[in-house]
Parts: C-alpha cells; structure tokens; sequence
C-alpha cells in the first residue's frame, strides 16, 4: 500500500491491556490548568521507569468543565488497577492540590472507582469539608490561596496501551515535521494520549538486553547508524526515523487515532521526505490487540 | 407493582395514619386485597375502602386525589415508586423514605420529610415544624435524598440533619438546622432566631445573614469554587446561587467545637 508516495508496511503495532482513568483539571485561566496538566502528567511517558503513562487528552472549553471554568481533560495509564489507586492521588496530591487556583473532577463515571480526595483530604488537618448530593461526593479543603476542590473518586476503564506507528524518513528534519503534523492531528481525537515528550519517541525500543536487568534497550532495527551492523529494518534511504506512542480507552480509539496519525503523515508525503509507516511489535506473542496499519488505512473514515 | 387512586368517600372525621400505603408495598396485591387494608383511623382502624373510593392507577403510583390535613404518614417508609397527592397532607409526609417521589401540591403537616435517606419529596405548599428533621427520640434528621418546599417551613427544620438536600422557597422559622449533623439546607427567604445553634458540620445557604448563636465566627467574604459547582451539579442550588461565586462564611457552633457554615451568597 502506498499514499502520496508513503510506503505503509505490512506491518502491526502490538498493544497491550491497560487500565487508566480521566481526569478533569479547571483553573482561573486556561494557562494554569494547563500548567496543572502538564505537571501532573509529567515524568509518565513509559510504564517501564515510571510507573504509569499519562498526558493531557484535551483543552476543554468553561462550558464543557464542572465549574464552569477553563480546564484541561488529563489521562492517567498503569499495568494495573493496584498501580493506578496508587499513582493517581500521589500526583493530584503533588501536582493539583500545589498548583494555584486549581480543581479536580472525576472524568470517567464507570469502572472501579480510583480515589481522589478520599485520600488526600487528610492534608486538610480536620478541616476538609464533605458534600454529597445524590450519589457523587466532593471535599472541599482549605490551603492558603482559598479552597481546593476535589471529587472524590473517579471512575476507571479497561484501555489499550502502545498503540504505535513509525515514521521512516530521508532526514530527522523530515522525520520531525512529519511528526509533528501527526501529533496536531491526533489532538483532535478523543479518548486516547501521546504519553511521550511532545507525543513523540525518538528512542523506541526492544523487549531485553545484552545487559542483565535491563528490560528494554534501543531498537537497533530501526536505528539508521546501525544499518549493516545489526538486521535492519530500514532501507538505505532512511535517515531518522520517529515514533509515536497511543494509550487510549478502548481499541477503537488507538485505532482512530492511528488512522488520523498515519494519515497527518501521508499529507506529508514522499515530497515532504517520508519513505514509510511501520509499526512496533514483538511478533504478535505478547499483546492481545494488534493494529493492522494497512487495515486501518484502508479503513474509510 | 400495583397502582391505585384513592378518593375519600368524605371528609375525615378523625387522623388517618398511611403507613405501608406506599406504592412498593402494595406490588402484587389485587385491588380487592389493597381495598381491604386496614389503617389506624382516629382510636379505631378502618379498611382502605371504608375511607376511600379505591381505583387501579398505573404500576408503581399511588394518587390521592383530595388531599385532607388529617392524613398522616402519606408516603412514610416508601422505597420506590411515585405519590402524588393532590392538596394538603398531615404530619410525617415521607418520614424514613429511601426511595421514590412523593409530590404533595398543598402544605404539608410537621415532620415532613423526617429521616428521609434517598428519593424526592416536593412539597408546593408550606411544610410544619421539624421539616426534614429527626423524628422524637431519634438521633438523626434527613441523612440522604432531596426535601424540596416551595412555601415556607416551621420551626427546627433540618434539626439533627445528617446528610442530603433541603430547600425551602420561603422562610424558616427559628432554630433552623439546630445540631446538625452533615448536609446541605438552602433557604431563599428569612431564617429566624438561632439557626445552627449546636450545629457540627453540614452547610445553610441563605441569602441574609442570620441571627446566630454565639458560637458561630465570621470567616469573611471569600470566592468559593464549590459554589460555581453547586450551582451546576445541582439544579435545586443552582436557583439560589445562580451565577454568584463569591459567599459570607461563618462557622459554628464552635461553642461546641462544631464546623458547620453558613454561607450567605
């Protein structure tokens, strides 16, 4: 299959059960909320040294927010539901209740439920103080800049983690850009995030290591200066080559946003410097959910 | 779940009590068995159909169609399903309820909505004494569910209130949410003397700051965040706060170590 001059390999991305949740940050102004999003999200781009991956979902608009206020819609993936009760009040309790002005809101209703304020309501001293109307339960907790807000748990799905493609290009530039048009695409999708920086890998890798206790190393397959030193996946033309990372709440969301990606990408086309799409897996033995690239492009939208 | 209407045959003559007259209770009874239930009528008791005109309605609702003040207990205990009454009611209108409608288009007697834990209770009319409150000897008011009243309530309403939603249209009259427990009571009108006297936590919402006990502080003016959620999650506050995001905090009875509010918006 080739669209505007772009190869798309027969090739799957290999993905793996995940379990994640929503989260609805509000703020004074659009700018802090962000700030909030960004901080609790940050240090969460791989499982495998951080605990969890997580990112900002969307810009949500006052009327879109409980509150009426500006806000950002945050997700948070683990391995599973333990990790996620676990990760989860740790970075609102260091990185919303912090930041100024701030609010947290469940953002999934379903599920099993993850704690938010139930945990940390403790920093309130006594002084946290409960509403419940109808079956949902806020706490309200006094700090010094006024009250924080705090539902008190939010709700969880069963997602899709490593959703993922990659961008074969001539040069890092081209590489980039292509990239970067996907990652503005793929905003638009909701339901899933790009948990790496700028939703973009530079450095994909492989399960194991020639090193005892490393449980991934870089994809030499795909690195253009190991071309002839190791079994390559990459024809002389490459020159850099890009990778970018899907969690989302369903397979039918990484599927759509797979589609969007590749499709950002191919706009690029072979005059905008990109040879090819594949995809990172690891023979289709470990993760249950595999998204055939050609399939889904040749999906209709 | 069966449904009936019931029409009084005439005027009562003494207190009718209703308990167990609740639309879960009377799931599959035929209307002959529902006709021959016996209530408390005045020192004596009487059969549905000696008191009423009894007729099928849909599953699940129980209509009065004359409403009378001597009727007590309209709605107590009910579970699920749907009451409409259709004028006034007595005392204990939805006492214990954890479930269902009760719609009451008069006034409504003491107690109404005493110990209610889930479901909904409108009262168009005025609403007595201990609206929402806890029953005699009982340690806990309204812990769960809405008691909403259009007119005005009575004294001690949301007395010993432990969780769920009271609004009142009107005014309260005095002792308003004495010794509280948790909740939340919104008030548009005038609250009388000594609201929250002995109050432990929960929160009043009014529009005039009250005259309260001793023990409650002034915290000052502050912009609250969980007034703009209010104002959205629940459409009952959302009448009263509207667009305000800012509210007069006081809190007490702190002569008892309470942390109950008040919050003038």
């Amino acid at each position: 299959m080739i669209l505007n001059g772009v190869e798309i390999r027969d090739n799957f991305a290999e993905a793996f059960p995940m379990v994640g949740t929503r989260l609805i940050i509000t703020a004074d102004t659009p700018e802090w909320a962000m700030i909030a999003g960004r901080t609790t999200t940050g240090f969460a781009t791989s499982v495998i040294g951080c605990g969890c991956e997580a990112a900002v979902e969307a810009v949500l608009a006052p009327e879109e927010t409980p509150d009426g206020r500006p806000g950002v819609a945050i997700m948070i993936f683990a391995m599973d539901f333990k990790s996620l009760k676990s990760v989860v009040p740790l970075r609102l309790g260091q990185c919303v209740l912090t930041c100024p002005t701030t609010a947290c809101y469940a953002g999934v209703e379903t599920g099993k439920r993850v704690p938010l304020a139930k945990t940390i309501r403790y920093f309130a001293d006594g002084h946290q103080i409960s509403k419940k109307i109808g079956d949902k339960r806020f706490w309200r907790m006094p700090v010094m800049e006024g009250e924080f807000v705090c539902d008190e748990d939010t709700g969880s799905v069963e997602g899709v983690g490593g959703g993922n493609f990659l961008i074969l290009a001539r040069t890092r530039g081209a590489a980039l850009a292509a990239s970067e048009a996907a990652v503005r695409a793929m905003g638009a999708v909701r339901g899933i995030i790009l948990p790496f920086p700028g939703g973009v890998v530079r450095s994909g890798s492989k399960v194991g290591s020639k090193y005892k206790g490393l449980f991934a190393s870089t994809n030499g397959a795909y690195c253009p200066t190991l071309r002839g030193v190791v079994d390559s996946a990459l024809p002389p033309e490459v020159g850099s080559v890009l990778e970018i990372v899907i969690d989302g709440e369903s397979f039918t969301a990484v599927a759509e946003a797979t589609r969007v990606g590749i499709s950002a990408v191919c706009d690029v086309g072979a005059a905008g410097g990109i040879v090819a799409v594949d995809a990172g897996n690891y023979g289709g033995n470990l993760g249950p959910y595999h998204f055939k690239l050609r399939e889904i492009m040749g999906a209709t939208p | 779940m069966s449904g009936i209407v019931l029409r009084p045959r005439a005027s009562l003559e003494a207190r009718v009590d209703l308990t167990g007259i609740v639309p879960d209770k009377l799931a599959g009874l035929g209307l002959s068995e529902i006709e021959h239930l016996s209530v408390p009528h005045g020192g004596r008791s009487a059969t549905l159909a000696d008191l009423f005109f009894v007729s099928r309605a849909p599953d699940g609702v129980v209509v009065i169609e004359i409403g009378d003040e001597r009727l007590d207990h309209v709605g107590a205990g009910m579970a699920a399903g749907e009451i409409f009454v259709d004028g006034p009611v007595g005392a204990w209108a939805g006492l214990a309820m954890s479930g269902g409608i009760l719609r009451i288009s008069g006034n409504a007697g003491d107690f109404a909505g005493a110990e209610l834990s889930g479901g909904r209770i409108d009262i168009a009319g005025n609403a007595g004494g201990h609206a929402g409150g806890a029953s005699s000897g009982s340690r806990r008011g309204l812990s769960g569910g809405v008691l909403r009243i259009a007119g005005s309530v009575g004294t001690r309403a949301a007395a010993r209130q432990r969780g769920g939603l009271i609004v009142v249209l009107g005014n309260a009259g005095d002792g308003l949410a004495t010794d509280m427990i948790a909740g939340t009571t919104c008030v548009h009108g005038t609250l009388g003397a000594l609201t929250g006297r002995g109050m432990k936590r929960g929160t009043v919402l009014c529009r005039n700051a009250p005259e309260l006990p001793a023990g409650f502080v002034d915290t000052g003016t502050h912009d609250l965040i969980a007034l703009r959620l209010l104002s959205r999650r629940v459409a009952e506050l959302g009448e009263m706060i509207g667009a305000a995001t800012s509210a007069r905090r006081l809190v007490g009875d702190t002569l008892l170590g309470g942390q109950g509010e008040v919050l003038v918006v």
